[in-house]
């Protein structure tokens, strides 16, 4: 009976694969269960804690660069900056229109600054930079009408001198790609500042500073929730002392740039129009520790206009050939060759491998033939074929007689099998041809021709260099600093600083200490010496006098640019270069160091298709050398010279 | 036992109640209360409500559906049987009504009808109504369904069905094929009709997805567990994969009671009703879900015992109805959770906020009840 009033034979039977399934579903939401509450559980965990944690970072101010004296060279401005926190103002139209009016800026532009995805969703973005005063006192005034809206002060690069040292240096910018690729590890996020060039790349590690961060719990909507559950506050960068004195790199641009100025307006005889003199650039050292005093390059830029980024056309105009690459560090990366400035490396080289001594002399009668050498182009002529009679080394430098080089130069090419390239080793010993390892890159490193060389760059390029081989010829221009020689300004201030010094090599130093927030040392940049090249005096004594010369005799390639200048408180010791490049005017050169006796400073200057050393290089670094003697910088013009 | 007992004497019937079914739903409910508080708490305090809001409206109605279930226990369950042409046709015309404009919809399901400050959704309530009505229709062929009488059964159930559809409401039409598919099994339906009506619900799932029947959102919601990579399905599939962090991360003991921060800052969207079922598992863990899937096995089992026990077909049908909905909203539900089920808003019975489903759950339990106190009467 019960069965039938249950209805049918098969019920319990139905029930029982109805219990079956509903025990296997059970079981299935348990196994399920199990797998991601036991077994996976882990990944889970980790995937609910980033969930809710978000980290916003803020860029610690960087340290500022002062020179040798304390005086700021960079410093930090707080900038007044207007910020959109784009979690507030979402669903307020309203309060973007009302700011676009306020900046007076269109609205698409702002929406399109407010979309920064370099910006994290929990960060403010930046939509205005500079904001004028009274645009920040409206906005305070009228805050409940601009929720999410905030005016913090930005601390961004301040360059109170302007232009001033810009290639020493450098400037900041945002990471690119490839920089940000190569530093994850080290911190840096998308939007940093990094230096891009000069001391500010140079020492980003200590200018850095570390970034503060704060962990915010956010929902689910990215609203933060509450204080931070972790803050740490951005701990501003390490202070640079430079060995850079303000005041000497002062006078060294701006002689730099007048000298520049006057010298378009002196006519060039050899190629019938005035000379170009686009460019130059000026290095002073201290010879005793490589100390870089100032170092100018010409034409400069404007390091505060990459703050915040540069604008297309400005780059664009800092990049184009025509401004002559105004970013280029021409001290450090400009090539040339080194002219008769050459002539103290052929004399070293002469002295030590004993063709001559300070009693040798060569009778100038204004040019050169080469032995059993038939035609023009066996000869070779001083500058504006003068003939300087009977010189000796000390009056061949004093006058820079070509002659008594071009001897020298065809004398060690016969006695090569002895002396090897005697003058190509002394130049690589005193730092020409080669990376002086000065903190600043990128540096070119230049070429001190000999046979290998030429052979080699006949090879890679057979049109630009049609002669493979090594001749007289080649070693006589060689003795007088002409030829394949590509150096850098720098380097030629380092060859002197080591003659001057009396045979140290040392590497260009321009961070002097690096200062903690808190003024104590973090760390002194201790001077390098790379080598020491012996320079006895029998070799040093008479070249010594022949640089001394240059200044101070009545027949001294420079003494007109040193007229009136007070050597009985500094004596000067120099020497006039200009080089003759290939289709283009004379590259003219000074290096001098001073005091003679008892050398502190080197000053280098290089002027492009400028002519003469003597009447051009040479009072540029006149004025910088008055300076150095405790002089008033007096503005003083070109005067004309002879070389 | 009092076999003289009339049908309406309840005196009798009392001392027959099934306690362990009775104990099991009011722990799973008081369960629930915590858990809503759990899930909302937060939230309301950040928005400065009162941060027991959902615990004390679903309180109210925890106490309503005492008393509808009371009612549902009360009233011998085969005067439903009695009433069941009314049931039916009243239930259609609900169902219609609310398609119409006395009806309110709330993000594109047209399902409610507003009650000042409630919500009555009669799709719950035309749940139990089919049970009802299926059980009564089936039970008169004692166990002996033929092919039309099967087709007719399909036909009835289809109306209110389509109905709920038309919605569109996809997970409560789902429940109905379980119900009846269910009912269909004990009622005596031949095993060929059963694969054959298993072979046709497959190919119609496949014909709704290739025809476009379905409205984007339900493609979505579905796709998100078939494929939770396609990028049109992104907010679903992150609804789906922030449930599953939250029961992941639950671990095997759980993060504690209120301290779930998957629930606390809201990653989970709806979690005080459909899912509701990632709060137990990331407070309480796989020792908590396991209990509460084991608190629902105990409801299971006494409705299937309550069904093997039944004095007739019909009380046997009835109890197989509320099985079929139960396990079916308890399995879609927990396992869309935890990313083994698509997406559908079906809630959790005993646990979800919500007046409808939970006074309709507890109406549920009564019918059982009441089936198990008169199974000698």
């Amino acid at each position: 009976m019960m069965t039938t009033s249950r209805g049918g034979e098969s019920a319990p039977l139905r029930l029982g694969v109805l219990g079956i399934v509903v025990v296997s579903l059970f079981a299935a939401l348990l196994a399920r269960l199990w797998y991601l509450q036991v077994m996976d559980s882990q990944t889970f965990q980790v995937e609910a804690k980033t969930n809710q944690v978000r980290v916003v970072y803020e860029q610690a101010p960087r340290g500022r660069i002062l020179d040798r004296n304390g005086k700021v060279l960079v410093d930090n401005r707080g900038s007044q900056t207007i910020t959109v926190d784009r979690n507030q103002v979402k669903d307020k139209p309203e309060v973007v229109g009302r700011l676009a009016a306020l900046l007076n800026i269109p609205l698409a532009e702002l929406r399109k600054r407010m979309a920064d995805v370099r910006f994290s969703p929990y960060t403010p973005v930046p939509v205005a930079d500079e904001v004028p005063e009274e645009t920040i006192v409206y906005l305070r005034e009228h805050q409940d009408e601009f929720p999410g809206v905030a005016a913090p002060t930005r601390p961004e690069r301040a360059y109170p001198n302007g232009s001033l040292a810009a290639h020493l240096l450098g400037y900041v910018g945002q990471t690119t790609k490839e920089e940000l690729d190569a530093r994850r590890s080290q911190g840096y996020r998308e939007g940093d500042e990094i230096g891009k060039q000069g001391v500010e790349r140079a020492y980003e590690q200590d200018l850095r500073g570390i970034p503060g961060s704060k962990r915010l719990q956010v929902n689910s909507a990215g609203k933060v929730l509450g204080p931070p559950l972790q803050e740490s506050s951005p701990q501003q960068g390490r202070d640079l002392f430079l060995t850079i004195d303000l005041d000497v790199q002062t006078v060294a641009e701006n002689a730099l740039a007048q000298g520049l100025d006057a010298t378009r307006h002196v006519y060039d005889k050899a190629s019938k129009k005035d000379f170009a003199a686009p460019a130059g650039s000026v290095v002073v050292l201290d010879p005793r520790d490589g100390s870089i005093v100032a170092m100018a390059s010409n034409p400069t830029f404007d390091p505060g206009q990459f703050v915040n980024g540069i604008k297309p056309d400005v780059f664009r105009a800092l990049t184009d050939p025509a401004a002559h690459f105004p970013l280029n560090n021409r001290a450090t990366q400009g090539l040339y060759s080194a002219g008769s400035t050459f002539k103290l490396v052929t004399s070293i080289a002469a002295v030590e491998a004993g063709l001559i001594d300070a009693r040798t002399t060569v009778l100038d009668g204004g040019s050169f033939r080469l032995n059993k050498c038939k035609g023009e182009k066996c000869i070779f002529r001083n500058a504006g074929g003068v003939a300087h009679g009977r010189v000796n080394l000390t009056r061949a430098l004093t006058v820079s007689s070509d002659v008594f080089y071009y001897q020298l130069g065809a004398q060690f090419w016969n006695l090569r099998s002895q002396h090897g390239d005697a003058m190509q080793d002394v130049a690589r010993r005193l730092g020409l041809g080669q990376k002086t390892q000065i903190p600043l890159s990128p540096e070119a490193a230049g070429r001190v021709p000999d046979p290998t060389t030429r052979r080699r760059l006949h090879d890679q390029n057979p049109a630009a260099f049609p002669n493979g081989d090594w001749r007289t010829g080649d070693n006589i221009n060689l003795a007088i600093g002409q030829g394949e020689m590509a150096v850098t300004p720098l380097q030629l201030a380092t060859a002197y600083a080591t003659f001057a010094n009396g045979g140290s090599v040392w590497e260009p130093r321009v961070v002097d200490k690096v200062v903690d927030q808190q003024r104590r040392i973090h760390r002194q940049v201790e001077p390098v010496k790379l080598r020491t090249v012996s320079i006895p005096p029998v070799v040093r004594d008479p070249i010594l006098a022949g640089l001394t010369g240059v200044i101070a005799s009545g027949e001294g390639t420079a003494h007109s640019a040193f007229a009136g200048f007070p050597l009985n408180r500094m004596t000067v010791a120099g020497k006039t270069g200009t080089a003759q490049v290939a289709k283009k005017q004379d590259t003219a050169l000074f290096v001098a160091f001073a005091p003679a006796d008892n050398p502190q400073y080197v000053v280098a200057v290089v002027m492009e298709e400028s002519g003469f050393g003597g009447s051009v290089a040479a009072p540029v670094a006149r004025r910088i050398l008055e300076k150095l003697a405790g002089g008033t910088d007096t503005g003083a013009a070109v005067v004309g010279g002879t070389e | 036992m009092v076999a003289t007992s009339t049908r309406r004497d309840a005196t009798a019937a009392w001392r027959h109640v099934d306690v362990v079914l009775l104990g099991a739903v009011l722990i799973a409910a008081c369960l629930g209360l915590v858990m809503i508080y759990s899930a909302t708490h937060q939230k309301l305090e950040q928005e400065l409500s009162d941060p027991g809001f959902y615990l004390k409206r679903q309180a109210v109605w925890m106490v309503l559906g005492l008393g509808v279930m009371a009612f549902f226990a009360l009233v011998d369950y085969r005067v439903f049987r009695d009433f069941a042409p009314v049931i039916f046709v009243g239930t259609v015309v609900v169902l219609l009504m609310v398609l119409s404009p006395f009806g309110s919809s709330s993000r594109g399901t047209q399902a409610w009808f507003q009650l000042g400050p409630f919500q009555f959704q009669p799709s719950e309530w035309a749940k139990l109504a089919v049970i009802i009505c299926l059980a009564a229709y089936c039970s008169q062929y004692r166990g002996e369904l033929d092919w039309n009488r099967t087709i007719s059964i399909l036909g009835l159930s289809a109306i209110p069905m389509g109905l709920i559809y038309l919605q569109p409401d996809l997970g409560t039409a789902l429940v109905f094929v379980a119900i009846l598919m269910g009912v269909l099994l004990v009622a005596g339906a031949r095993p060929r009709h059963l694969a054959l009506l298993t072979v046709i619900g497959i190919l119609g799932v496949v014909t709704v997805f290739q025809l476009g029947v379905l409205k984007q959102y339900q493609l979505d919601r579905l796709g998100a567990f078939l494929d939770p990579q396609v990028d049109n399905q992104r907010a679903a599939y992150h609804t789906l994969n922030q449930s599953k962090i939250a029961i992941g991360a639950g671990g095997f003991t759980g993060k504690g009671l209120f301290k779930g921060t998957q629930t606390n800052l809201s990653y989970v969207p709806e979690q005080n009703t459909d899912f509701i079922f990632t709060v137990v598992g990331e407070e309480l863990g796989f020792v908590g879900s396991a209990l509460l899937l084991a608190l629902f096995a105990v409801i299971v089992w006494r409705t299937w015992r309550t069904a093997s026990l039944a004095k007739d077909l019909y009380g046997t049908l009835v109890c197989v109805g509320v099985l079929a909905m139960f396990v079916f909203q308890i399995f879609e539900n927990a396992g869309m959770t935890m990313g083994i089920m698509p997406i559908t808003g079906i809630p959790l019975p005993f646990l979800s906020y919500g007046g409808s489903s939970t006074l309709a759950a507890f109406a549920a339990v009564g019918l059982v009840l009441n089936v198990h106190m008169r199974r000698f009467s």
